[in-house]
């Protein structure tokens, strides 16, 4: 049995790594080594072609993908071994963090047995429930051991997920974006988590798109584009002095380092909401809020996951009635004239409909001439050519910015955005919200933007709003 | 492969993609239907006029399939049970297909009362052995069609429902009818764009193993003398009247055999590359 201390030497090596689908280059040529005891990163916006690096590695890429060039792991050359055999090292050799690792989790399974049954099968351990516990108490879940994954908080599904990921002792650590859709305080705890892999002697490969992620991580770094490597070399030198237009592009696409937006003159009010208070599932979650979303304002709702942010934005648009308070709309606005955007782009739309169909209904349910949509899209540079695609085949910016030319398509004068940004890379993100902003001054719109990061709320927002 | 998994529209061209084995079903579904609409009228026998004189012939030019122990002319008589027996499951997948899922719909979206009502009377039917309903109304009515047609129907409703209600509270629960209900969407719109295609293609499975149990359930009474009577031709009478001649004259009683194991397995095969419920 490997452990992370006792093997010093564990490498995984790649030599000219090359993914196509049929004669497409996805990815590629990517080299590069990491040491036991060190850390690499992947950077690059989402379709970049990260997650493949990984699958790679594992030898799970999708069925219809080829990969070319030699991967080496602890020595051995893996890639022309079959994925039956190479199935056997996974938790053993190389553990993997999927991305979103709740989703990894059996919502039918309790907490404990997640782990305990990895240190019985994977790792025979020879007292599972001893390690499963020792595990739970490092990472404290003491307490949740007979909890479900559904009633864990996000974050400790993560910790779990990351025990489960790690009780087989491997020395190799995949993370897929671990830290996506988190809150800062909830990131700096992950990050704590997988920067101790190394310490022990692991090997940690990492791949996020978050800047402040990658220079904590620190170790070597490799930023792809379109599935090329664009830059590559000491994460921390690269972050401080990056040489390639699209490094720099992605560090100053991080919300701290964007301007602060200018005041405006409040016009007038659209939406008040006097001594709100929002329950959920019997639960009240928020008590004696007032709001005033004014036009041409935009107003930022930030606070920390579970606190009822949604539950709050829902009770605004109507969604929901409010445990106690009002929510009043200026007299001339109808019951269409208040949109929202989602966090999920994709589970906002009609999955087997294509995106054209999907605005056609909204623009002619609303009045809206074709053209003028056709104009909101040129302006959200949305390719007219991708409507014909169902929102499965488009990126998250790309559909995201399509939802916005949706909701624009029903004249709204108040837009709820919730978290509409939190699922795309840090790029998409910047010009996505930079869309946003540009059309709401345009038309005078009141955004409400509910955000669980800091920076964006003080900086592109006029107002923010804490929720404790 | 490679090629297809990369064209833009390949998750639409993979939910129609039809495999080997689910083209053989509809050839086969589509070759038994065409000889049961138009084969009674290309034989030109009369199913049911006997001459005892040719009794248990083999097949000739005069009588395709042969003759059965009345001397009935056995093509004739295959095709005109095929009639009954399919016409018998299409009309009852209509009229447990449709209510049903429309009711499964109402109960999804009603939620309360109407659910628990509608949930419970589904349950109760679902307690009762299907074919012992089906009894209870050829009881009723011996020997007649629409016994049989008004029992199966009222047997397979469940499934459309449970299955229906059970999708479509998902669905209407999602953010995508809700940003749909936003923008203005009407009952109708949320039924074309968000509903059928999410639930159409399991309906249309459970349609034809629907239609499958439709077709067995008619030759099983048949065979048992409950469902329809003799003279009327259909498989299962056939295969109790050519029973006693199984040694002497195997291939009459193989041929309603085969046709009923055809039929199920057409219906089988017509939906088997398709997701699953």
């Amino acid at each position: 049995m490997n452990t992370m201390l006792d093997d010093a030497c564990v490498t995984v090596s790649v030599d000219e790594l090359r993914v196509h689908a049929g004669r497409k280059a996805l990815l590629g040529p990517v080299s590069f080594s990491v040491n036991a005891g060190n850390t690499l990163v992947v950077m690059g916006e989402t379709g970049a072609g990260k997650s493949l690096v990984a699958q790679a590695i594992l030898g799970n890429l999708p069925e219809q993908l080829h990969a070319d060039g030699v991967i080496e792991v602890d020595g051995g050359r893996v890639d022309n071994v079959p994925v039956n055999v190479r199935a056997a090292s996974w938790g053993r050799q190389i553990a993997a963090l999927p991305q979103e690792p709740w989703r990894a989790l059996s919502p039918l399974k309790r907490s404990a047995r997640h782990v305990s049954e990895t240190y019985r099968h994977v790792a025979h351990h020879a007292d599972p429930e001893a390690a499963c516990a020792k595990a739970f108490e490092a990472l404290g879940l003491t307490g949740s051991e007979a909890r479900l994954p559904g009633e864990l908080s996000g974050g400790m599904a993560q910790r779990l997920a990351f025990a489960a990921a790690t009780a087989g002792g491997a020395p190799i650590l995949l993370a897929d974006e671990p830290t996506k859709g988190l809150d800062s305080d909830r990131r700096a705890r992950v990050v704590e988590l997988l920067s101790a892999v190394p310490r022990q002697g692991g090997t940690l490969i990492a791949i996020t798109h978050d800047v402040a992620v990658a220079r904590a991580l620190g170790g070597s770094l490799i930023v792809l584009r379109e599935g090329e490597v664009v830059e590559q070399g000491d994460t921390r030198s690269i972050l401080a002095a990056p040489s390639h237009p699209y490094t720099q592009e992605l560090i100053a696409a991080d919300p701290s380092t964007w301007p602060q937006t200018l005041p405006v003159a409040p016009g007038e009010v659209l939406l008040k909401a006097c001594d709100l208070s929002v329950k959920r599932a019997g639960r009240l979650l928020i008590e004696g809020l007032d709001i005033l979303v004014r036009a041409g304002e935009r107003v930022a709702l930030v606070g920390p996951s579970g606190i009822g942010k949604t539950s709050l934005l829902d009770t605004l648009a109507g969604l929901q009635t409010p445990a106690s308070g009002l929510v009043q709309r200026a007299g001339d606005l109808g019951t269409r004239a208040v949109q929202k955007l989602y966090q999920d782009p994709p589970a906002a739309f009609p999955p087997h409909v294509s995106l054209k169909v999907c605005l056609q209904d909204a623009a002619r349910l609303n009045g809206t001439p074709w053209t003028e949509v056709e104009d909101l899209l040129a302006r959200l540079a949305v390719p007219l050519s991708l409507l014909d695609r169902r929102p499965d085949a488009v990126s998250g910016g790309e559909l995201q910015r399509v939802a916005l030319a949706r909701a624009l398509s029903a004249r709204p004068r108040v837009l709820l955005a919730d978290e509409p940004t939190s699922r795309l890379d840090p790029i998409t993100q910047a010009r996505t919200l930079e869309m946003l902003a540009e059309i709401a001054d345009a038309r005078r719109l009141g955004i409400v933007l509910v955000t669980h990061d800091v920076d964006i709320a003080e900086r592109w927002a006029h107002r923010c709003v804490a929720l404790t | 492969m490679n090629a297809m998994a990369h064209d833009e529209t390949s998750p639409m061209k993979q939910r129609l993609a039809i495999s080997t084995s689910r083209m053989a079903g509809l050839l086969l579904f589509a070759a038994l239907g065409g000889a049961a609409a138009f084969g009674p009228a290309l034989v030109g026998h009369d199913p049911a006029s006997q001459s005892l004189l040719d009794a248990r012939q083999g097949p000739s030019a005069e009588h395709l399939l042969g003759t059965d122990h009345l001397g009935r002319d056995m093509a004739a008589r295959l095709l005109s049970g095929a009639r009954l027996s399919l016409g018998l499951a299409l009309l009852s997948v209509v009229s447990a297909g449709i209510p049903g899922a429309l009711l499964g719909v109402l109960a999804a979206r009603s939620g309360g009362w109407t659910d628990r009502l509608l949930t419970a009377f589904a349950d109760a039917v679902l307690a009762l052995p299907g074919l012992l309903l089906v009894l209870m109304l050829a009881a009723i009515a011996p020997g007649s069609w629409w016994a049989l047609y008004v029992g199966i129907s009222l047997t397979l409703w469940v499934e459309y429902f449970r299955y229906t209600r059970q999708r479509a509270r998902v669905v209407l629960a999602a953010p995508q009818v809700e940003a749909s209900r936003m923008l203005g969407f009407g009952p109708s719109l949320i039924l074309r764009r968000h509903l059928i295609p999410e639930i159409g293609p399991g309906l249309l499975t459970i349609a034809a193993f629907g239609a499958a149990t439709a077709v067995t359930a008619v030759a099983a009474l048949g065979f048992v003398s409950v469902g329809i009577r003799p003279p009327q031709a259909e498989w299962g009478v056939m295969m109790t009247e050519l029973l006693p001649y199984w040694r002497e004259a195997p291939w009459l009683i193989l041929q309603p055999v085969a046709a009923l194991v055809l039929t199920v397995l057409a219906l089988h095969l017509s939906v088997g590359g398709m997701r699953r419920p």
